[in-house]
This record gives structure tokens, sequence and C-alpha cells, in this order.
């Protein structure tokens, strides 16, 4: 038999039965559909992160941790580094400004920046967060690490600047991001009878808590006032940057404040000398193939370190295992779907037994009567395909709308949360094809095997 | 063998047909028979005699257990399923008692049917259909589906779609069962006329008067086993 017999045949076949058709194809378009916009979620997932770690720049950034910080569990191939290295912290030289010196000697190496975060209370008004404020150099601010919604990073002729994300705007009362810039908040910096300061116990800092001190907290408080340049979209990329807060202060602004320079309760128990040094440290390199061999200098010194680079395969592991659970939520419904085409076509051939056994009468070879079923079922697959997609990408952009018109309410940019590669269209139809013509195969096998002296005697 | 008879098309030699059961069915038990080209045989025999059984080995939808069939020189009892296929597309055409044509087809399809198994164009089917329709008088019914037909018609269909990739021997099954008696007549004649033109036929009919009516020698069968060969005429 010739293709266009082939295809003009199952066509025909399929239009005899419309509704039983229309039902069965029904099916694949809604297990192709759920395939497609999972899948397409998935994707889109990742486009938007790894779109956002590179027009952050994140791919060119090492951060490293001092002698008793950075992250506990092992991590990919060198997942040994941390272990090992916390096992022999004692020997781990502080993260001090003339290890910074010796960094940024490094080749490949184009700026480092020490980390420095301190307790404090954002207030406006009647609202108030507290927060961890973060001193970031004026060349930080505007390295295109933040993105803008407003405003923009504050200069050295600011000293009383400070920029905030959207999400601290948000707790402050105010939603427009334009007019808050210019606006002045209060910045309430926490002090403490503490680290450095003579006679502190970190036993009185405990006893705060639990009530041995009555009131007499070791707390107190000192305000400050400082202008809004710039509201910066909330980063949430965690230690991928070295921007790390909601709340950016300029050194200048940050070194006429009163304030504790710890981030944890560990900091209370070191000495005035160690905290000298910073905890954690951020490289940004010349190019993202400098990590390698940065990581590995520093990492000879002693320290632990955190490359987003490094963690790319990682990640890319971890998308594909989100794409596999998405894709298995949509495979149950094409999986009921495949039952349906093979129901379809058991009727079919059950009910074209007789035909079949005219079809061999007349000279049809078993392998003709096969593919006159596998390209019904293939026609079944590759309407339901075509029209499982287009089904998915409309049904994903009305949920797309729908999701963004309500996140915009609540103040967060339009994101679009499903990306639509060219494979991913080709690869739904060829699946939703490769799982109808799975469903044919045993109703064509059976057709196929049908002794035709039977079935030309069935009435 | 005498130089001056007719060459057998076909040559069946102990040809014996067994179906499995609790308790084996000999279908066909050591028949020797040779159909001369462009002869007409019937064959006749009670229900369960075996004659259907020969003409399904005859058309290649069935195998004998053992024995051999040629046609024109060549075993068909030892083909594959696919080259079995192919000599029931090419060599054979077959004529049943129940029609079988196929309901959704229009007669010019239900002809075109087997061309389709040939790989032969779609216009060069309907051309060809069409000739064969017109062949047998239905060239004005070619839009018809078989339920507007009558059993005649249907009949000639039939006869029109197993003439269409011009075997070289047609096999009728009981093609008059199903008919009256005046319609019989004319579908036989129908036969006899394509006889005449050089096609071999073998038939299968209860009906004796009919048999020695238009055959050139009638084969009687009984449990499987040919109990009289008997000539009636000579071919032509």
């Amino acid at each position: 038999m010739r293709l266009s017999d082939h295809i003009h045949q199952s066509l025909s076949n399929l239009w005899k039965k419309k509704l039983r058709t229309f039902l069965t194809t029904a099916g694949v378009v809604i297990g192709i559909a759920a395939l497609f916009s999972m899948l397409a979620f998935g994707k889109g997932m990742q486009k938007n992160i790894t779109d956002r770690f590179t027009r952050l720049d994140l791919f060119r950034y090492i951060t490293v941790f001092g002698p008793s910080e950075g992250p506990r569990r092992p991590r990919g191939p060198r997942g040994h580094r941390f272990g090992d290295s916390r096992q022999t912290a004692p020997s781990v030289p502080p993260l001090d400004d003339s290890r910074l010196a010796e960094i940024a000697k490094l080749p490949g190496v184009q700026a480092v920046f020490p980390e420095v975060r301190f307790p404090a209370v954002v207030r406006r008004d009647d609202n108030e967060r507290f927060t961890l404020a973060q001193v970031v150099s004026p060349e930080l601010a505007a390295s295109g690490l933040v993105t803008f919604l407003a405003g923009g990073p504050y200069t050295h002729a600011d000293p009383n600047a400070i920029i905030v994300s959207d999400s601290i705007l948000r707790d402050l009362g105010l939603t427009d991001p334009q007019a808050a810039v210019g606006q002045s908040i209060t910045i309430a910096t926490i002090t403490l009878n503490g680290p450095g300061s003579p006679g502190f116990n970190p036993l009185d800092f405990i006893g705060a808590f639990t009530g041995d001190l009555g009131d007499a907290l070791p707390f107190a408080q000192k305000e400050y006032a400082l202008t809004i340049a710039g509201v910066a979209e909330r980063m949430g990329v965690g230690m991928a940057s070295p921007l790390r807060s909601d709340v950016f202060i300029a050194p200048q602004a940050a070194d006429g404040m009163q304030k504790m320079n710890l981030t944890n309760v560990r900091d209370l128990f070191k000495s005035p000398d160690q905290l000298q040094a910073y905890s954690t440290v951020s490289i940004r390199l010349v190019s993202a193939e400098h990590v390698d061999t940065v990581t590995a200098a520093v990492e000879a010194w002693g320290y632990r370190t955190f490359a987003i680079a490094d963690e790319i395969d990682e990640i890319k592991t971890a998308f594909v295992l989100m794409d596999m659970f998405l894709a298995a939520i949509g495979m149950i419904a094409l999986l009921v779907a495949s039952l349906g085409i093979v129901n379809t076509m058991v009727m079919a051939t059950l009910e074209r037994y007789r035909e079949i056994g005219i079809m061999k009468a007349v000279g049809a070879r078993n392998s003709d009567v096969r593919r006159i079923f596998f390209f019904e079922s293939g026609a079944i697959g590759l309407l339901g395909g075509l029209l499982g997609v287009t089904s998915g990408w409309l049904t994903s952009l009305l949920i797309n709308r729908i999701v963004n018109y309500y996140l915009a309410a609540k103040g967060i940019p339009y994101t679009e949360y499903f990306n639509f590669p060219v494979w991913l269209w080709l690869a739904s139809i060829a699946f939703a094809i490769a799982i109808s013509l799975a469903a044919g195969l045993y109703p064509a096998i059976r057709a196929a095997k049908t002794d035709p002296i039977k079935a030309l005697r069935h009435d | 063998m005498n130089a001056t008879a007719p060459r057998a098309l076909i040559e069946i030699d102990d040809l014996t047909r067994i179906y499995p059961a609790a308790v084996p069915i000999r279908a066909l038990d050591g028949v020797t028979l040779a159909v001369p080209e462009g002869a007409f045989l019937g064959i006749s025999g009670s229900s369960g005699s075996g004659k259907s059984t020969l003409l399904n080995i005859l058309g290649g939808l069935d195998t004998p257990t053992s024995g051999h069939i040629a046609l024109a020189g060549r075993r068909i009892s030892d083909l594959g399923p696919d080259d079995l296929a192919l000599y029931r597309r090419d060599k054979v055409g077959m004529v049943f008692q129940s029609f079988n044509l196929i309901s959704a087809y229009t007669a010019l399809e239900n002809v075109a049917f087997p061309l389709l198994f040939a790989g032969v164009a779609r216009a060069e089917r309907g051309r060809r259909a069409a000739e064969a329709l017109e062949a047998v008088g239905l060239a004005a019914r070619r839009s018809h589906r078989p339920t507007e037909l009558s059993g005649g018609e249907q009949q000639r269909v039939a006869i029109a779609r197993a003439l269409i990739n011009r075997p070289k021997v047609l096999l009728a099954d009981e093609p008059t069962g199903n008919l009256d008696s005046t319609t019989a007549a004319q579908i036989l004649q129908t036969l006899a006329d394509l006889n005449a033109a050089g096609l071999t036929i073998v038939m299968i009919s209860h009906e004796e008067p009919l048999l020695r009516k238009y055959s050139h020698a009638i084969v009687r069968l009984r449990d499987g086993r040919i109990i009289e060969h008997e000539h009636i005429r000579a071919a032509q």
C-alpha cells in the first residue's frame, strides 16, 4: 500500500466513527496538554532562574567563608572540601583585610567584597521590620547585581543614602517604588554590651531571653534617618550573590553608626580579634572561566567556597528531576488516554472483523493490515498531539495571565512562568504519536493475526 | 501425459487438511485433482464434505496439512504468509455466497479495494474499477453502497472485484446461494461468459442442475474425498 493510501484510509476510517474518534482524541488532547503545560512550567522556572543568574552575572562570583562559616552540607563532586576543611578549621587563617588583599592579587580576580551585615530595624511611621542590613560599597551596588525597580545606586557623595528591597518597602507601607525614592526612613541599629565591650559575658545575652536578668536587657537601639536612593527587586538567590540582604547601606553611612557587627549567635563567643575578621567574602572574577583556578587557590588556604558556576550541574540535575516529576503528572493523564486508544482500536478490530477478512482475501498482507490500524492510532496521536500542544499552550497563557494579575496586586512584577521551546512542541507531538502507536500495537497485531476464513464467515 | 490434452492450470496432489480438535477433523483426505486451463469445474457435495475447505486452500486462505497444490506449475502449498497474500491478490479471485462487500464503501470503492494492496495509484484504481463495473453491467451503480444494491447486483460487484487484478482463476463459493433463481441464472451466465473468454472457474454449488448446465466437469466430495469426477462437456 502507498503511504498516501494509508493516510487516506486511516483518516477515512476514523471519520466514519466521528464521536468515538473525538472522545478518544480528546483523551490524548488532555494528556498532552497536561504534559506540555507541566514541562513548559518547568522550563519556565528553569529559564527564569538561569536568566536571573545570567542577568545578575552571578556566574562570575565566588563566595568565601571564614574558618567557622559556610554551608555544612557536603556538595557536588567537590563535596569533600567542606567536610575536610572543617576538620582543620583551627589552622585556617582569619578572613581579614590582609587576606582580602592577597585574594585580590589572584589572577582572574576583579574585586573582593567583604560581607558586613548587622541587625537593624527599618522603620517608617508605625511600620517596621527587623532585618540584617548589609554594608555595600557604591561600586558593588552599581555592579549590576542589583535590579532597581526605582531610583538607583548611591554614590560616595550620598552619605545618608539607603537601598531597600521592594519587600521591605511593602512592609513599610509603601507600595509605589517610584514614590518611595527620596523619602526618609529610620534605621534603628541594635547595640549590646557584648563582644568587644569590656565585661561582656555571653551568659548575660542568654539570660536576657531566659528572664534571669529581669528587665535588664542588654539591648539598646540607636536611630538614624536615611534617604531611599533606590528600590531593588528582592534577589532571593541565597549564597549565589554577595548581596544577601533587603537593606543596603553605604560604608560611609555605616561607619558612623553604633551597631553590633555580628550576624549570628556564634559571633557572641568570638574574641575581639576574631570579630575583626570577616565571616564571608565575595570575589568577583574577570570571567566565569577563572572559577576553578581561583576556587582552588582560595581552598588551598583552607577556606570553604561556593560558586554558582560549580553548582550548575546540580542545578541542572534538580531541574531534570523537577521536569521528570512534572512530566510524570502529565503522563498519568496520557496513560489513561492511551487506554482509551487501546479500547478504541480493539473495538475497531472487532467491528471490522469481517472487513479484515475481506482485506486478506483480496491480497492484503499481515503487514498491510497491521499498518492500517497503526496509521489509525498514529493519526489519533498526531491529531491529539497537535490539539494537545495548542490547548496546553492556550491554557498556560491563561494561567500565566491569571497568576500575574493576582501577583500584580501584591506588587510582584510580571513574569513569564511558562516557557515553550520549539523542541517541547515537537517532542510533545512526537510523544503523542509514540504513545498512540504503542497503544495501537496490540490491536494492530491482533488484527493482522485474524484468520480470514473465520472473519469472512462472521456476521 | 497426453500431448493434446489441455494443460492443467491447477494440480492437486494427495491434499489433506486436518483441523485440530479433541477428535481431529479430517476435512480433506487425500484429494488429487487436475483442473485444465479454461475449465469451468463444478464442485458439489453435502455440508461438511470438504468443498469449502478445498476452495479455501485453492484460494490461499488456508493451508493443507499435507499434500501439494500448484497453480500454473507453482506450488502454493509451500508459500509463506506474504507470498500467499500476493498469490491471493494476483493469481486468484474469490466470490462468496454472502458477497462480502464492505458496507461503508461504494460499489466502485469495493471493486477498487484489491488494487489498494497492489500499490496502484488512486486515479488508476478508479479507472480500472469503473471498467470492471461496466463489464458486469453496473456502470450506473458505481456510487451506490451495497445496501442500496440488490443481491444480484452485489454479487456482480463482488465478481468485478474478484476480476480487478486479472486473476488466472476465479473461485466461487456458492455464488448463487443467496439469490433467487432468475438472478442466479444471470450470475451464472456472467460466469459462463467469463469462462468463455478464457477464465478458469472453480465453483461450489449444491444446485446440481445449474452445475450441469454451466460446468465442463463436476467433482463430488464426501467426507473429504472425491467420490466422483464427472465429465460433462469439453472445455472450449
